[in-house]
């Protein structure tokens, strides 16, 4: 019994620290989604 | 220019090939030859070194003769020894150009092209697919078994090569690919592009059985030709006050990107007007919109990465 809290306790608080780093890095915006479309270099 | 032989090419391979055939078809004359028979082309204004590394030797040698060089080498070591050779380029009154091929090279004309879009750039990162001769191969597979070199923060970071994954989106039809670090000169060469950008890395695509053999002889001999390649340059900076980033790509074979990128440079650098001394493609130093411009009405294609911000 004493394990299974242990083995709760831990992945809870794995879960915590994974949802805190999951919000903070939100802060980098790069493209996920689209595609490629040809260009022409302009001076 | 001034005359009809003024551009040699040292070399017979599957880059040399395609940086002679873009100059003839438009119009100029070119001598190309092996690397055992270079000194053939002491009579020239300007060489393109298109044999396998190390080049920076017969550079030098070139450079002495007072004949302007560009560089094909994408070996680490051997375009650091060129960089070196400034203060003897600038004596000779000669113009060398170092990394002029698909990445670096093309992918510095890029950076270049983009910067124009940023109030400022702080981020470089490229990525690149697929070889072009065989020499490029054995490079390929050497690259993976050394140390990478990346700018973070102000700082030169040495990493294992092969290490690093990171899934990379490459113009159709090559799609996705997973790229790792490699040797490569590029970092040190865009970080001389722009000295203030804080972050350069740069991949390249590789299977399994690449890294795991990269530190044993090529278990079998490489491809004449490696068949699709391409090129990725992402760059982030800011632009209207708000972070911002620009993703070009390449679709295309390698040693085609290399050949028509050192050919333009060759015919740049012929043409006069750049200041003797040792230089890389994206420098303010060389006319890279026009090299740029060249490549592509000889066929490079460019595509945009249109993304949608989450």
């Amino acid at each position: 019994m004493k394990f299974i809290r242990q083995v709760l306790l831990a992945v809870s608080i794995a879960g915590m620290v994974a949802g805190v780093l999951r919000r903070r890095s939100k802060g980098v915006v790069a493209p996920q989604q689209g595609g490629w479309r040809e260009v022409t270099p302009q001076r | 220019m001034t005359g009809s032989a003024d551009i040699g090419v040292v070399g017979h391979g599957i880059t040399g090939s395609r940086a002679a055939l873009t100059l003839q078809t438009l119009g100029h004359s070119v001598r190309v030859a092996s690397l055992r028979s270079a000194t053939e082309l002491f009579d020239c204004h300007t060489v393109i070194l298109a044999h396998g590394a190390p080049q920076s030797a017969l550079a030098s040698t070139f450079v002495a003769q007072g004949i302007s060089v560009v560089s094909t080498s994408d070996n680490l070591e051997d375009v650091l020894s060129l960089i070196d050779a400034q203060e003897r380029a600038e004596s000779r009154r000669a113009v060398v150009v170092a990394g002029v091929a698909c990445s670096p090279g093309m992918s510095g004309l890029l950076v270049n092209h983009l910067r124009r879009a940023f109030e400022s750039i702080d981020e470089v990162h490229t990525a690149v697919h697929g070889t072009a001769g065989p020499m490029c191969a054995r490079q390929h597979h050497e690259s993976l078994a050394g140390l990478s070199v990346g700018w973070h923060d102000g700082e030169w970071l040495q990493r294992p090569a092969g290490s690093g994954r990171e899934l990379c989106w490459f113009p159709d039809p090559v799609g996705a690919r997973d790229c790792y670090r490699f040797a490569s000169p590029e970092p040190v060469l865009l970080q001389r592009i722009e000295p203030a950008l804080e972050r350069i890395t740069s991949r390249i695509s590789a299977t399994r059985r690449d890294r795991l053999t990269a530190r044993l002889p090529m278990l079998r001999p490489p491809h004449a030709e490696g068949l699709e390649g391409a090129l990725r340059v992402e760059v982030r900076g800011v632009r209207n006050g708000r972070r911002h980033v620009e993703i070009v790509g390449i679709a295309d074979r390698v040693g085609t990107i290399a050949g028509v990128v050192a050919a333009h440079t060759a015919l740049a650098v012929a043409r006069g007007g750049i200041v003797p001394g040792v230089h890389n493609l994206g420098q303010p130093s060389l006319p890279n919109a026009d090299i740029l411009d060249g490549a592509v009405d000889s066929g490079v294609t460019l595509h945009q990465f249109v993304g949608l911000e989450q």
